[in-house]
């Protein structure tokens, strides 16, 4: 009875191609791999994606929350055609993105969360979904929504996407933008990097395992931390130290 | 009617400054209004440029060239430049045009175009 | 008038920091009070740019000597565009010189993050020719653009070499804990891979993405007295020797030659001159690379090099940590971040501390003589501060 309603619940997923993965040197000259997951290393997603939950910036808490929603859907048979991508750099995880496919023509990209900032992490990431959606999977348009200010300037503005308001987007139903084929052949040559095959020795050190990202978001300091200041997690609290020690 | 750039010529010692100073800026005994207003020459040769790419956010497009121009009468201007692959020293020539708007606004100033 | 010494520094990282710009402001007093052991000033200069328009709030000097429970003490604010900071420093210099002030502080406060890039970008704009500049979409990127276009042209500058300005102060700011940026970049990572051309962007040809300063928060602070306080303080005893300013055109267009920044020149002079030393004599700099040409560019208009020359210098390794005449060893403008009003306190913290040798991994070895140039708007406004170590 239980196999049967399982049966029931388990949507069927259509079979998809892969992504290809791909290699990129970041600003700082690492190099980075951006590959598809399966279901089977969702668990050594979660743990890392659990803590940025609790991060009140940037919108980390919000992002993180349904990207873990959506990772454990993913593991446990309960949304359609979902794939993840993790960039990882050196094995660490530096950032996961993930979608849907819709339908044949239509692609619904969910979120980008990066867990290393800076040196465009984030916009490769979401560069690769991109490139799965239009050039792997063939769809004319992918349904995009942003829950960050520095999301939507990043995918709004530097892919010039295109207003859908009339398709509400599954992540809360809000009016969705779209990256249509034509505009991402636009932004191919600029903003879409990469390259294949990546060599053997760094693909598998990136499938050998995920390592935890060595500086990820944290959170906020506490408001009083100017005053309070061993409370301060910037770099002033050091001062601050050296002084109650009565050093230099 | 064609519009024009205005610079300032001092009654003094005729100098001719643009953009506008109270104060002479050569013989510096000029006083407030003692200036004949005289339309900029609109040629000119290009003496440096840019693209620049992270524009204001009332910029529409997504690159806008700027330039500095030599004008025929040696005195420099700031414009912006409507010439595919500028190269410094080309010989450039400019037309009166809105340059920005912004909500009940519109702005006049020069852009460049190729001579 | 009397000799200036700096008694007490204090400073917050430049990062994007999540408290009011008040207490941003505070802190670094705080530290500087404990440095000098004083618990009371005279009179206080707040060194800010933006907050009346990116955080709605006037009167910082008036907010900040009584969060910091200084009054009476006498509290101006100063807004001298990017070049604020040093400015500030400038009047302490001339009240405690003058006579009229034993202990003067001067704080550089500013928190830019509370907005976005753009509007950042923007708000900095404000600084341009209103008729001349502003309106044509120039912001200080734009200028700098077409600066490093023609400096390319007449001088031989490369993009590899403003990209060696970005590794090398990238290196000295993993060195300092209060740096915005701790990435380490290469050559490789920005000039030469194929994914260079997206990872670092063009923002005003030729000037790319890195060759920028980052958008920043951040506060520093100076205490400045007379002789008598500083020796009661205990502290190494830093002078502040020479102070230069001096001013070029509004609108960039109308110099004589673009290249040339005179009031560079002219302020470094001045300083010079009252501290009556040399650029050669300096062992220490932190120039104003808002983009990384103008670190090359002020090299020379100082004095350290000769013009024209400033690339090679730095080909050569000379403006490293561990050359000849180190210049921006807290990561500069370019890695330790720029929030405007403090730049150019900021940049005199750097200094003190390496006077006093207590700049950790980037000291360097036996300086004694320290300069730093603070650059307002594209060039015309500029301060240029000279420091010297004594007993």
């Amino acid at each position: 009875m239980a196999i049967d309603l399982e049966k029931i619940l388990r949507p069927i997923d259509s079979p998809i191609p892969e992504f290809p993965p791909k290699l990129m040197t970041l600003a700082g000259g690492e190099e980075m791999v951006i590959r598809q997951v399966g279901r089977e290393e969702i668990p050594d997603l979660l743990p890392h994606v659990a803590p940025l939950m609790h991060v009140e910036r940037d919108f980390y808490n919000i992002v993180a929350s349904r990207v873990y929603a959506e990772l454990l859907g993913f593991y446990t048979h309960r949304v359609q055609d979902e794939y993840v991508l993790v960039a990882q750099i050196d094995g660490e995880l530096a950032a996961i993105v993930n979608g849907r496919r819709v339908s044949a023509e239509v692609g619904m990209s969910y979120h980008t969360l990066a867990l290393r900032r800076g040196l465009r992490v984030g916009a490769h990431a979401f560069a690769a979904k991109m490139e799965y959606h239009i050039d792997i999977l063939k769809q004319k348009e992918v349904l995009i929504v942003a829950e960050s200010p520095i999301g939507f300037r990043r995918w709004m503005i530097e892919y010039k996407l295109e207003k859908r308001f009339d398709i509400p987007h599954e992540l809360g139903g809000v009016p969705s933008w779209a990256l249509t084929s034509e505009l991402y052949d636009k932004a191919r040559s600029s903003l879409v990097v990469g390259r294949r095959p990546v060599p053997e020795h760094l693909l598998a050190k990136a499938k050998a395992g995920i390592t935890a990202p060595s500086d990820p978001p944290t959170p906020p300091i506490d408001l009083l931390a100017a005053t309070r200041s061993l409370g301060d997690s910037t770099a002033t609290a050091l001062i601050e130290q050296r002084n109650k020690l009565g050093g230099s | 009617m064609e519009m024009n750039i205005y610079a300032y010529k001092c009654k003094k010692c005729g100098h001719v400054q643009y953009p506008y100073r109270t104060i002479c800026r050569n013989c510096h005994k000029n006083e407030h209004n003692e200036f004949d207003i005289v339309p900029l020459p609109k040629s000119g040769k290009l003496l440096t440029y840019t693209n620049l790419y992270t524009l204001p956010p009332d910029f529409e497009v997504v690159t806008l060239g700027l330039g500095i121009v030599e004008l025929e009468d040696g005195n420099k201007i700031t414009g912006q430049l409507n010439i595919d692959k500028p190269k410094i020293g080309m010989k450039v020539k400019g037309k009166v045009e809105v340059v920005r708007r912004d909500e009940y606004n519109e702005y006049m100033g020069m852009i460049f175009y190729p001579a | 008038m009397r000799e200036v010494y700096v008694a007490g520094i204090g400073i917050t990282s430049f990062t994007r920091l999540e408290y009011p710009l008040i207490e941003i402001a505070a802190y670094p007093a705080l530290m500087a009070l404990r440095d000098s052991s004083l618990d009371k000033i005279d009179h206080l200069y707040v060194a800010n740019m933006g907050a009346g328009r990116l955080n709605h709030q006037t009167g910082l000097a008036s907010a900040v000597v009584d969060n910091l429970s200084l009054t009476p003490a006498g509290a101006d604010g100063i807004e001298n565009g990017p070049a604020s900071g040093a400015s500030a420093i400038k009047q302490g210099f001339l009240a405690v010189a003058s006579g009229m002030h034993d202990v003067v502080m001067v704080i550089g406060a500013e928190k830019m993050r509370e907005v976005n890039n753009l509007e950042a970008t923007e708000f900095v704009a404000t600084l341009t020719h209103p008729l001349a500049e502003y309106i044509y979409g120039v912001t200080l990127p734009s200028l700098a653009g077409m600066f490093t276009r023609l400096y390319m042209e007449k001088y031989g500058v490369t993009s590899r070499h403003l990209a060696m300005v970005a590794v090398k102060n990238h290196a000295n700011a993993m060195l300092n804990p209060f740096a915005h940026l701790h990435e380490p970049i290469t050559i490789e990572g920005i000039l030469d891979s194929p994914e260079a051309a997206t990872n670092n962007p063009f923002v005003a040809d030729p000037l790319r993405f890195f060759d920028c300063c980052p958008v920043s928060d951040g506060a520093a602070c100076l205490i400045l007295t007379s002789a008598e306080v500083a020796r009661k303080c205990g502290r190494p005893m830093v002078r502040l020797a020479g102070v230069g300013q001096a001013t070029d055109t509004h609108a960039v267009h109308d110099r004589k030659d673009p290249t040339e920044l005179l009031a560079v020149r002219e302020a470094a002079r001045q300083s010079f001159a009252m501290a009556k030393l040399k650029p050669t004599d300096v062992n220490v700099a932190e120039l104003h690379d808002a983009f990384t040409i103008l670190e090359i560019a002020e090299s020379e208009e100082v004095g350290f090099f000769p013009k024209g020359q400033g690339h090679i210098a730095l080909e050569k390794g000379l403006t490293k940590l561990g050359g000849q005449l180190p210049i921006n060893t807290s990561g500069g403008l370019k890695a330790k971040g720029h929030p405007v009003g403090a730049t150019g306190v900021g940049q005199a913290h750097e200094i003190v501390q390496q006077l006093r040798g207590e700049a950790d991994k980037r000291q360097v070895k036996n300086a004694k003589i320290g300069f730093t140039c603070n650059f307002g708007g594209f060039g015309n406004n500029v301060v240029c501060l000279t420091f010297v170590r004594e007993n």
